[in-house]
């Protein structure tokens, strides 16, 4: 499983500054590409972006049990044609068969979605793989309005055995009971027959992180 | 960033291996409450307790929920009852006694220490009334803990205050006959006493302490046992200084656990964080034992040739690795050799691996001292007495903490076994040798003097 960009999701505070500071000037676009995985995806999507002018402020990208996936967000400059960049994404895609997908972003949809206060916090979900597990934790905190910063979901090996983990990472707003949270999540786990745990992010800070 | 090898790893740690909190121990100074009237000062403690130590045990429980860490024990320790009572005729200690015991059952912690002296250089009236009442106070309430320290590397022995020490643990062990001398377990007695100890018997307020503080002793011997259990299954060949590293690695994670814990409650209940004792603490669980580990290292049973060597390396690697990951490390801060609170050593008594001299020889090189040993109910009080000596003779020698825990049976002998239950386990009474043989030694009194490296200034 790739490390949790739990490290792009602290260095939002810096980016919704410049985030914040440069939408006030002009809309962004966000750009999605998805295929298999090869060398030489980010390299020609970037060599689209910087022919039609455009700046990255922000992207990330992952792969998933061989299947490529990015997003940028970019800064048109003076100069750049949404119409050009457009055509020039929709070539790439069909040259190297990928999905790509460009949307504009008007300036309220480039801050992240504000929870207030809030904990950062994380659940993880182990047991046998089977239908529905995701959707029934995923009902639960939607229906307690829990945001989920962060998603994963592997089969591991945990010494001689092999484990489905979910981990997820969520903000739980101050004003929540979280023990109220926990206890939801626990019952639900024990009802499907998986195990639920969640722990304040700080433990699994102080435990591995100097 | 955190990766979710990470986050398996944590959850491992504490989902399979006992990684917990020991416990949470709050401090609290009496000396504010001092009155020459008994009813006066009680309500006094009674207040101030209720006051400082009344939402203690809701905090830790949620704090505990939040990380998803158990908080075994929580406990109170107070300033030296001696100190605080001193104005109080000798009856009127065991009713300070009973208020501390009332008060802390009412705020919900399993024990409150406190019940204590410090007479390494000698005694006050105050002093030799606490050592007095010890019998009738530890056989008549459940929470409270006593200690007396009767030897410091500055003042040398106090063999006056070994001798009581001595007299006292058989009248309390008597006091205490039905439940096989358990009143001994609530008392340890010891050289160069740390004022900020979170863990029991011996915790207590220190005059230099704050009014109020936090204290945290980490996790136990079972982290530490499956880490090193893992780097041996997985076929690399590992040297010791390999497995020392391990070791030091574990303590650093279990450290850094306690000091976020401590931290965290101490900031809601509004006093001071004082220390992280690193202290290998264990339980009589299976899976949670010094003994264990030092199987792990190579040797068939804790006490055969090289169990000091292996202990060494252990109690060397825990300090390191804990003293990386908090700059506020104190109490006892070793690790533990609690024979009837460890399966393992218990069980190392009973198949003779272990015997009172070799666990002597450990103590040199771990903390704490000899700590929870069943010895025969006929070993009379002169012997006990020339045992604490021995043992106090090493802490203050070595410039380190030494205690003695014993706990004579009555009616039980060599192959019998005393059944004290929950924490403090059960234990295969051990041989003393050579009993009645050092009166005439501990009959002379007075001080062993302070030894020559005491002088550093």
């Amino acid at each position: 499983m790739s490390p949790l960009p739990t490290a792009i999701a602290e260095a939002y505070g810096f980016l919704r500054g410049r985030i914040l500071k440069s939408s006030e000037q002009r809309e962004w676009l966000s750009v999605s590409v998805m295929g298999y995985d090869r060398p030489g995806i980010v390299a020609a999507v970037a060599k689209v972006l910087f022919d039609n002018s455009c700046n990255i402020e922000a992207l990330s990208q992952t792969v998933l049990m061989g299947q490529f996936a990015m997003i940028v967000v970019v800064a048109p400059l003076a100069g750049s044609s949404a119409g050009t960049l457009q055509a020039g994404l929709e070539t790439l895609a069909a040259q190297m068969k990928l999905a790509i997908h460009m949307r504009t972003l008007n300036p309220t949809e480039h801050q992240a979605f504000d929870v207030g206060n809030a904990e950062p916090f994380v659940i993880t979900v182990r047991g046998e793989d089977r239908p529905g597990l995701v959707l029934a934790i995923t009902t639960i905190l939607a229906e307690q309005g829990v945001n989920i910063t962060c998603l994963g979901a592997e089969v591991v090996p945990v010494d001689q055995r092999l484990d489905y983990i979910q981990i997820y990472e969520v903000d739980i707003p101050n004003d929540m009971d979280f023990s109220r949270i926990q206890k939801a999540l626990r019952e639900k786990g024990a009802a499907i027959g998986v195990t639920v745990d969640m722990q304040h992010r700080n433990i699994f800070r102080a435990i591995n992180q100097i | 960033m955190l990766s979710s090898e990470e986050i398996i790893r944590t959850i491992e740690m504490l989902k399979n291996e006992n990684l917990d909190v020991r416990t949470v121990t709050l401090g609290i100074s009496l000396r504010d409450c001092v009155s020459s009237k008994a009813e006066e000062l009680c309500s006094k403690i009674r207040a101030k307790i209720k006051r400082v130590a009344g939402e203690m045990v809701a905090v830790c429980d949620r704090i505990s929920d939040k990380y998803g860490i158990p908080i075994v024990n929580k406990r109170l320790a107070v300033t030296p009852i001696a100190a605080v009572a001193e104005g109080l005729d000798r009856g009127e200690y065991i009713t300070v006694a009973r208020t501390l015991d009332q008060v802390a059952g009412e705020v919900g912690v399993n024990f409150i220490g406190g019940y204590s002296a410090l007479v390494q250089k000698g005694f006050t009236t105050g002093d030799r009334n606490l050592i007095a009442t010890l019998p009738a106070v530890l056989s008549s309430t459940a929470h409270i803990c006593a200690s007396v320290n009767v030897a410091s590397t500055q003042a040398g022995i106090n063999m006056d205050a070994v001798s009581l020490m001595g007299q006292a643990i058989k009248e309390i062990s008597i006091a205490t006959a039905e439940q096989d001398g358990f009143g001994c377990a609530k008392l340890v007695v010891f050289a160069n006493m740390p004022e900020d100890n979170p863990f029991m018997a011996g915790a207590y307020l220190g005059y230099g302490e704050p009014e109020a503080v936090i204290n945290v002793g980490v996790s136990g011997p079972g982290v530490v046992k499956r880490e090193l259990e893992r780097a041996l299954q997985s076929g690399t060949k590992l040297t010791l200084g390999d497995l020392s590293e391990i070791i030091k690695k574990t303590s650093f994670r279990v450290t850094r656990v306690g000091e976020l814990i401590a931290r965290e409650v101490a900031e809601l209940l509004g006093v001071s964080f004082g220390i992280v004792d690193l202290s290998l603490a264990p339980t009589p669980t299976v899976g949670d034992s010094v003994g264990e580990i030092i199987q792990c290292l190579g040797l068939t049973a804790i006490g055969v040739p090289g169990s000091t060597a292996a202990l060494a390396l252990l109690n060397d690697a825990v300090k390191k690795g804990g003293a990386f990951a908090s700059s506020s490390v104190g109490g006892l801060s070793g690790a533990f050799i609690p024979v009837s609170e460890d399966l393992n050593l218990s069980e190392a008594v009973a198949n003779g691996s272990l015997s009172l001299e070799k666990l002597e020889a450990m103590t040199a090189v771990c903390s704490v001292g000899l700590d929870m040993i069943a010895i025969p109910g006929d070993v009379d009080a002169g012997t006990i007495a020339a045992i604490i000596a021995d043992e106090m003779a090493i802490g203050v020698f070595n410039h380190k903490t030494t205690a003695v825990r014993l706990i004579p049976v009555p009616g039980k002998g060599v192959g019998d076994k005393a059944v004290f239950g929950g924490l403090f386990g059960e234990a295969h009474i051990v041989e003393v040798r050579n009993v009645a043989c050092s009166h005439a030694f501990v009959g002379f009194g007075g001080r062993i003097p302070a030894p020559i490296t005491s002088i550093r200034n």
